[in-house]
């Protein structure tokens, strides 16, 4: 039996991929530093060229995994909704703040992309980098673009942020912690919000709400400006 | 383990409303109305919050596992990054600070510092979860 026929198999693909899935895990509990996605990828990867089995005979089972993302996007209504409890006081103004966020990061992605000379899909790929990826593949989708190119992005929109975000903030003089939660979870969604999680409650619980509500509105904005491009 | 899934099926449920919203012809993604349909119903009450609460987190504790194989699809794309490269790291950069610049100036300019509000229901709400 052909290493294909073994990769092709869901079972054996989505075991692998849990399995490197949870490995990554324990690897980041010990190395903070290393990102559970790129650590999880690395023996998938590994053992497809090792196998010299194409992407696409992987991707059978992947594809199971895959199909998830739409009931996870779904599921990130929860923690709005929660957080947009705690946080009704200053909801409207939050609205402002992370709509006009969502608009500057798209235009100013896409835009700096296209200066540099990508070409249309890379371009597109590049918009919707500062939501959460599972919102971002949709977006990413919808407008032309690569989904992978837009993950890879995502990820590193989101390590950027958690590294320098606060830096960045403190240095133009942004201390209020919901200013900061919005700032975070607008810019860099899951991975920021992850990193505030020790810092402070409100900051997280600020971050957390922004970054689904970030992923509502570029949805939003992407749809009009996809009627625009037809 | 009942109430677990009956929190994954409407979680699907809304999933598949929202993807029946978009064939329809609603030109936003299917997995973002069926977003907004759960927070609608949620808000509402036409959910309870403790039906979906752990499957929900369940779902988002573990997305990272959820897009794997499509992260794995890079391996593919080795020329296309490769020419691209300047092109996507200048794009981040320049949207991460524009980002960060607009919403946390916004925020310094609409969200003074205030005095803790007392009996906001933060405390008890995040006890639960972490």
């Amino acid at each position: 039996m052909s290493a294909a026929q073994w990769i092709g198999n869901p079972v054996f693909s989505v075991a692998f991929t849990i399995a490197s899935y949870a490995a990554a895990l324990k690897l980041h509990q010990r190395s903070r530093w290393v990102p559970p996605i790129v650590a999880a990828c690395i023996p998938i990867v590994a053992l497809l060229l090792l196998a010299r089995v194409p992407y696409a005979v992987y991707n059978r089972g992947g594809n199971l995994l895959t199909w998830w993302l739409g009931p996870a996007t779904v599921a990130l209504g929860m923690p709005m909704y929660r957080h947009g409890i705690a946080l009704r006081a200053s909801l409207p103004r939050l609205v402002l703040i992370v709509m006009s966020g969502s608009v500057v990061g798209m235009t100013t992605a896409g835009l700096t992309a296209w200066a540099f000379g990508a070409p249309r899909a890379v371009v597109m790929s590049a918009v919707p980098k500062s939501v959460t990826t599972p919102i971002a593949i949709e977006v990413s989708r919808e407008l032309g673009g690569i989904p992978p190119i837009t993950i890879a992005m995502v990820i590193m929109a989101g390590v950027l942020g958690a590294s320098f975000g606060t830096a960045l903030l403190r240095l133009v003089g942004v201390r209020e912690d919901r200013a900061i939660g919005a700032a975070m979870g607008t810019a860099s969604h899951g991975i920021g919000t992850a990193s505030l999680v020790r810092r402070s409650e409100l900051q997280a619980t600020v971050s957390s709400w922004a970054m689904a509500a970030a992923g509502v509105f570029t949805s939003l904005v992407a749809a009009i400006l996809a009627l625009f491009l037809r | 383990m009942l109430d677990f899934l009956r929190g994954i099926a409407i979680v699907l449920g809304f999933d598949g409303l929202g993807w029946g919203l978009h064939r329809v012809g609603v030109p936003i993604p299917g997995g973002v109305l069926g977003l907004l349909a759960f927070y609608l119903a949620l808000s509402v009450g036409l959910i309870k919050l403790e039906w979906v609460e752990r499957a929900s987190s369940f779902l988002l504790r573990h997305m990272v596992l959820l897009f794997v194989p499509l992260t794995v699809g890079l391996m593919n794309m080795g020329q296309l990054l490769q020419r691209q490269a300047l092109a996507i790291l200048a794009s981040l950069v320049v949207s991460v600070v524009a980002v960060f610049l607009t919403t946390g100036l916004m925020g310094r300019w609409l969200l003074p510092p205030q005095p803790v509000l007392p009996g906001l229901p933060l405390d008890e709400e995040k006890a639960g979860k972490a």
